[in-house]
C-alpha cells in the first residue's frame, strides 16, 4: 500500500513539463572602474622550479574536445636518459630527500585521445610522469562519453626511504651509525571513479580507492630494561568502495552516498638466531649482560568500516541559500599479536632474569564517528550577506586487549594475563557568523564571530600501576574575525583577514589559546610586463596558563615578481623571495628531575626561487630555448640547515615534432649539526619530446 | 486492544507522512524549477543566442566552443540554456547586439567577486562541490570563482585545472608563502610534479580544518594515503584523533625527516608531556610524565624509538609496540 501510494504521489514529478529555461538574475550595478580579474594576477606569479620548468617548456598542442579536423591521438611524450653522478657526502641521505636514479626513462606524457565516432568515448586525456624507477610515478586516464558516463582512473607509486641516523641513533657514542627508525617502502595509491549521465538531474556514481604499502625497515623491540634495534618488514592494505547517487535540481541537490573499507596490515620484527643483540643499553643489570638472541614478533590486523554520507545544498529563495551535511562512519579493528623472544632477559619488576618468554595478545577497537553541519547564507540587502553555520562532530573509540605472557627462568615459568579496555571520546562542536558588506564595488569589509566548544577524554582502565589513567579536558574558544577586499584599480588588489581569539580551556599545552591570527596580499600590475605580489602570514599564539607559558610567534613574508618584456619574446623571467621567522618558548618538565625548564625553538629560513627563460633565436636552422634558475633554502636557529637545487635546461627543435632536450640539475643539502648528513650530487637528463 | 483498520493505518502514519513530505517537496522543487524564470515575452526576447553572440565575439567563441560549458549550447533539458551559453553568464543580450554598447551587457569581469559567484552559482550552486563553501576561506575572502576557472580560455584545463602542475601552478601564485614552504628539504611531494595541493586541499570548502580533504565520510584526507595510521587503535594518542596531524607535524615542510614542527623528537614530546598534576593546575590532556629518563643518554633522546607506534597502539598502552 505505501510503495503504491509513494508510486502516485511521484507520479506529479513525471507529468512537470520541463522547466523553461531559468534566466539569471538581472545584472548587478556595474562597478564604475572595472577591478582586474583576479586570474590576470594569479597567471602572473611565479611557480616553483619543477612546475615552471614544465611551463617554460615549448608549449604543447592545445588539447581540444572538437574532433572535426583534429587527429585521433595529439599531444606529447618525453622520455630519455638521466646520468648522476657520485654522491658527495651521505648517500642515505640523498635517498631519503632526492633519491633519483640513473637510467632510461619515461619522464611524462600528456595525450588527448578524440574517438571521431564517439563509440566508447568521446574523448580520453592520458597524463604520465616518472616513470622507469622513479621514486614518484604517476599515471591518469580519464575519458568521458558526453551525457553517459564519465570515468577517471589515477595511480601513483611513491617510493619512501628516510633513514638519517641523525633522527634516532642511541647508538651514536659508540662509533654505530644506525637509525632505529629507518624506512624503505614503496606505496601504490589508485583511485578510481565512474560516473554515469552526468549533466543530468540524477548521477548515480561508483568509486573504488586503494593504497597499499609495503616494504622494510628497522625498528626497536622494546624490553624492559633495554630496547633491541632489530629489522623489521610490513605492508598495509586499505580498500575503500563507495556508490551513491547525485540528485541536482536548479533549486536543491542531494547526495547520497554509501562506502565501506577494507584493511589488513601485517608486521614482523626479527633477530637472527646466529647473532647477539646487547641492545642500547650497555649498562649491565645486577652484574649481567642483557641480550637477545632470537625475535620473531609478528602482528596480525584485519579492519572493516561502514560509512554513510547524506548531503544537501539549496536555494529555495532568491535571497537564501541552505547547505547541510550529515556523515557517518564506523571503522573497526582486529589484531593478533604474537612474540616469542630469547636471550638474556630481564624483568625488574621482580628482579628476574629470564631465557625466554612467549607474549600473545588479542585486541579489537571500534569508532564511530559522526559529523552534521548546517548553515546558510541570507542575503537580505543588495551588498550585505549574512552566513551562519553550525558543526558538530562526535567521536567515541573504544578498545579492549586482552594479553598472555609466559616468561621461562632459568627455573620454572611465570605466567601472566592482562585486561584492558581503553576508550578515547571527542565532542566538538562550532558555530560561526560572518557579515559581509560591499561598501562600494571596490570595497568589502567582513565582520565575524566563531566560538568553539568541546569536550575531550582519554581513559585506560585497570589503571594499575601506570600513571596514564584518565585524562579529562574541555575547549572553549571566542574568536573574532574580520577581513577586507579592496581593488581601488584594475591594478591593484589588496587582501586582508585577521582572527583574534580568547581560549578558556585548550586541549593541549601547544594548542592555539589566546592568539591572534593576520593574512595580508597585495599584487600589483606595474607595467603591462611586469607584475608583483607580496604575501604576509603571522600568527601569535600566548598561553599564559603558569606552568604552561607558552609563546609562540611566526611571520612569513613572501614576494613574487613575474616579468615578460617584449611579450616574452626573447625572455621571461619568473622570481619568488620569503622570508619567515619562528619564536617559540615553552616550559617544560626535565625527565630525569622534573625540574622546570624551558623548551625554546628558533629558526629564521630564507627561501628563494628563480627562473629565466631564454630564447636564443635562431642558431642555424635551430631556435633554441634556455631555462635556468633554481631554488635555494637557507636556515637559521636551532637546526641550521641548506638545501640548494640550481638547474638548467636547453630545448633545441630538430624537426616540426621532435624537440631534444639536455637538462642539468644540482641537489646539495647540508647541516650544521650533523655535517656527515649533507650531501651534493649532479644530475642530468637528455631526452627527446615528440609531439603531435 | 484489538487492531483494527484505524489502528493499522495510525501506525504506518510516520511512514506514509515521510513518502508524502518527500513527495511534495520533491514536486515543489521541481515545480519551483518550472515557475521560476518568468517565460520571456513571445514578440520579443532579450535573449539572442550564442550564435549571435560569436559573430563579433569570434575568438572567445571559438574557445568557447572547447569548454566543458558549451555543452549549454546544444539542448540543454537541464536549465534549459538551449543555444544561450553565453547569455546564461552575461545576462540577455539582445540590447547589447542592438546597440554593441559594452554598457548593455553584463561582464562578470567587472563584478565583485561575490557577484561574480553569483553567476556562476546560479548553476553550479546545487552540487556536492560546494557542499563547504561556508567553511570555504576562498570564499570567506571573496576569492571568485573565476580566479581560478577561466571561463573563456581555450581547452578544457583552462577551465578546470586537472593536472598537477597546472594546480599547483595555480595555488602558488597566491598562496607564496606556502609555496616556500615546499623548498625545505623534506616535505611532500609538491614541488615535484608528484602531488597536487588538492590532493590534500580541497578548495571549494571542507568540514576539515584547513579545507583538507575527507577520507570516507569524515576521516581526515591524510588517510587517503597513509591507511596505516587510520585505526582505530586500541590505545589511542588523543592529539592524532583530536587536533589532526598538524599537531605534531608541518605537512608542506620540514627539516625534520619526518616533517615535525619541531627539530627533534624528544622536544615535539615534552612540550606536551610536561604536565604533572600537582605542578601545575591547568586541564590540558598530557598528564602522562615523562617518565624518569636520563635525556643526556642518546638512548632517550629520540621518544619514538621506544613508543615507536606513536599515532595509536593495538596492544600496548604506553604505544611500545
Amino acid at each position: 500500500m505505501r510503495l503504491l501510494l509513494a508510486v502516485i504521489l511521484t507520479f506529479p514529478l513525471a507529468g512537470q513539463a520541463p522547466a523553461d529555461p531559468q534566466k539569471p538574475d538581472p545584472p548587478p550595478a556595474q562597478a564604475a572602474a572595472p577591478p582586474e580579474t583576479p586570474q590576470a594576477a594569479s597567471a602572473a606569479a611565479p611557480a616553483t622550479a619543477a612546475a615552471s620548468e614544465q611551463a617554460a617548456a615549448p608549449a604543447p598542442q592545445a588539447a581540444s574536445p572538437v574532433p572535426s579536423g583534429e587527429p585521433d591521438i595529439s599531444g606529447w611524450i618525453d622520455f630519455g636518459y638521466r646520468f648522476r653522478s657520485n654522491v658527495n657526502g651521505s648517500f642515505e641521505t640523498y635517498r631519503s630527500i632526492v633519491n633519483l636514479g640513473e637510467g632510461p626513462k619515461l619522464f611524462g606524457a600528456d595525450l588527448t585521445l578524440l574517438d571521431p565516432r564517439k563509440t566508447l568515448f568521446d574523448t580520453m586525456h592520458v597524463v604520465a610522469s616518472g616513470w622507469g624507477g622513479d621514486p614518484y610515478g604517476s599515471l591518469h586516464v580519464d575519458m568521458e562519453k558526453a551525457k553517459l558516463y564519465r570515468f577517471d582512473a589515477d595511480y601513483r607509486d611513491f617510493s619512501y626511504f628516510n633513514n638519517l641516523p641523525s633522527y634516532a641513533d642511541p647508538l651514536l657514542t659508540r662509533g654505530i651509525m644506525l637509525n632505529e627508525q629507518a624506512f624503505d617502502t614503496r606505496r601504490h595509491v589508485g583511485s578510481y571513479n565512474l560516473e554515469f549521465l552526468p549533466g543530468s538531474w540524477l548521477i548515480p556514481y561508483f568509486a573504488y580507492d586503494r593504497d597499499a604499502s609495503s616494504g622494510m625497515g628497522s625498528l626497536a623491540f622494546v624490553q624492559s630494561n633495554n630496547e633491541y634495534p632489530v629489522p623489521t618488514t610490513m605492508a598495509d592494505r586499505t580498500a575503500l568502495y563507495r556508490g551513491g547517487i547525485r540528485i541536482e535540481l536548479r533549486r536543491f541537490h542531494a547526495t547520497i552516498e554509501e562506502g565501506g573499507t577494507t584493511f589488513s596490515s601485517s608486521q614482523s620484527l626479527y633477530q637472527n638466531p646466529q647473532g647477539t643483540n646487547y641492545g642500547n643499553s650497555s649498562a649491565p643489570a645486577f652484574g649481567q649482560t642483557l641480550d637477545l638472541t632470537t625475535l620473531q614478533a609478528n602482528y596480525g590486523i584485519t579492519g572493516s568500516s561502514t560509512y554513510s554520507k547524506a548531503l544537501f545544498t539549496s536555494n529555495p529563495l532568491s535571497w537564501l541559500d541552505l547547505y547541510g551535511q550529515f556523515l557517518f562512519s564506523k571503522p573497526t579493528s582486529n589484531v593478533n599479536y604474537q612474540e616469542n623472544a630469547a636471550g638474556n632477559l630481564y624483568l625488574p619488576s621482580q628482579i628476574l632474569f629470564y631465557q625466554s618468554e612467549e607474549y600473545l595478545a588479542l585486541a579489537a577497537a571500534s569508532m564511530p564517528h559522526t559529523t552534521a553541519n548546517i548553515g546558510g547564507e541570507i542575503r537580505p540587502m543588495k551588498h550585505v550577506r549574512l552566513t551562519e553555520s553550525w558543526l558538530t562532530d562526535r567521536m567515541n573509540n573504544s578498545g579492549n586487549l586482552s594479553a598472555q605472557q609466559s616468561i621461562v627462568p632459568l627455573s620454572g615459568a611465570l605466567q601472566t594475563a592482562a585486561v584492558l579496555s581503553a576508550s578515547l571520546v571527542s565532542h566538538y562542536s562550532q558555530t560561526e557568523t560572518n557579515l559581509y558588506v560591499d561598501l562600494t564595488p571596490k570595497l568589502t569589509l567582513r565582520g565575524g564571530y566563531r566560538y568553539v566548544w568541546g569536550e575531550a577524554n582519554d581513559a585506560i582502565f585497570p589503571q594499575g600501576n601506570q600513571l596514564s589513567g584518565v585524562d579529562l579536558t574541555k575547549l572553549r574558544r571566542n574568536v573574532g574575525l574580520g577581513g577586507v577586499i579592496f581593488r581601488p584599480t584594475q591594478k591593484l588588489l589588496l587582501t586582508a583577514e585577521t582572527e583574534v581569539a580568547s581560549s578558556g580551556g585548550v586541549y593541549f599545552d601547544t594548542s592555539l589559546y589566546n592568539y591572534q591570527k593576520v593574512r595580508a596580499q597585495a599584487r600589483y600590475k606595474l607595467t603591462t610586463t611586469l607584475q608583483v605580489a607580496l604575501d604576509f602570514l603571522m600568527l601569535n599564539n600566548q598561553n599564559p596558563t603558569p606552568g604552561i607559558n607558552y609563546d609562540f610567534k611566526s611571520n612569513q613574508e613572501a614576494m613574487s615578481i613575474f616579468w615578460t618584456p617584449n611579450n616574452g619574446k626573447y625572455l621571461t623571467f619568473q622570481g619568488s623571495y620569503s622570508f619567515s621567522s619562528l619564536r617559540s618558548d615553552i616550559f617544560y618538565l626535565v625527565p630525569q628531575s622534573l625540574a622546570q625548564a624551558t623548551s625554546n625553538y628558533l629558526d629564521d629560513a630564507h627561501t628563494a626561487t628563480a627562473l629565466f627563460t631564454l630564447n636564443l633565436g635562431h642558431v642555424g636552422v635551430f631556435a633554441p630555448k634556455l631555462t635556468a634558475g633554481g631554488s635555494l633554502f637557507i636556515s637559521h636557529g636551532t637546526l641550521p640547515s641548506s638545501y640548494y637545487q640550481p638547474m638548467a635546461k636547453l630545448w633545441l627543435p630538430v624537426s616540426k615534432h621532435a624537440q631534444a632536450f639536455a637538462e642539468w640539475w644540482y641537489y646539495g643539502y647540508g647541516e650544521a649539526f650533523y655535517p656527515y648528513e649533507g650531501f651534493g650530487t649532479h644530475i642530468a637528463s637528455i631526452g627527446l619530446r615528440y609531439t603531435r | 486492544m484489538q487492531q483494527g483498520p484505524l489502528t493499522r493505518s495510525i501506525k504506518c502514519m510516520p511512514n506514509t507522512k515521510f513518502v508524502l513530505l518527500f513527495a511534495l517537496l520533491a514536486s515543489a522543487a521541481r515545480g519551483q524549477d518550472a515557475k521560476a524564470p518568468d517565460p520571456p515575452p513571445a514578440p520579443a526576447s532579450p535573449y539572442v543566442g550564442s550564435e549571435t553572440c560569436g559573430t563579433c565575439h569570434e575568438d572567445i567563441a571559438k574557445a568557447f566552443a572547447k569548454t566543458p560549458h558549451h555543452l549549454a549550447d546544444g539542448k540543454d533539458t537541464k536549465r534549459g540554456f538551449n543555444g544561450q551559453a553565453c547569455e546564461s553568464c552575461h545576462g540577455p543580450g539582445a540590447k547589447h547586439a542592438e546597440s554593441a554598447a559594452a554598457a548593455d551587457i553584463r561582464n562578470p569581469a567587472k563584478l565583485t567577486p561575490a557577484q561574480t559567484d553569483r553567476v556562476c552559482l546560479t548553476c553550479h550552486l546545487n552540487q556536492p562541490t560546494h557542499i563547504g563553501r561556508l567553511q570555504s576561506s576562498h570564499a570567506k575572502d571573496q576569492v571568485a570563482c573565476t580566479t581560478c576557472h577561466k571561463i573563456h580560455a581555450d581547452g578544457a584545463e583552462a577551465l578546470v585545472a586537472r593536472k598537477r602542475d597546472t594546480i599547483n601552478t595555480q595555488c602558488e601564485s597566491c598562496h607564496l608563502a606556502v609555496a616556500a614552504q615546499f623548498q625545505q628539504p623534506f616535505h611532500h611531494r609538491v614541488p615535484e610534479g608528484a602531488m597536487s595541493c588538492i590532493d590534500c586541499h580541497n578548495p571549494h570548502g571542507s568540514i576539515q580544518p584547513a579545507m583538507q580533504q575527507s577520507f570516507g565520510a569524515n576521516e581526515p584526507g591524510c588517510l587517503n594515503c597513509h591507511g596505516d595510521k587510520r585505526g582505530p587503535f586500541t590505545f589511542e594518542h588523543g592529539p592524532v584523533r583530536f587536533e589532526g596531524c598538524s599537531t605534531c607535524h608541518s605537512a608542506h615542510g620540514s627539516a625534520n625527516p619526518r616533517l615535525l614542527d619541531r627539530p627533534q623528537v624528544k622536544q615535539v614530546c615534552l612540550e606536551c608531556h610536561a604536565n604533572l598534576p600537582q605542578v601545575r593546575t591547568a586541564t590540558t590532556i598530557g598528564v602522562v610524565p615523562p617518565a624518569f629518563h636520563n635525556l643526556n643518554l642518546p638512548r632517550y633522546q629520540n621518544c619514538t624509538v621506544c613508543h615507536q607506534k606513536i599515532h595509536g597502539s593495538y596492544i600496548d598502552r604506553n604505544l611500545l609496540k
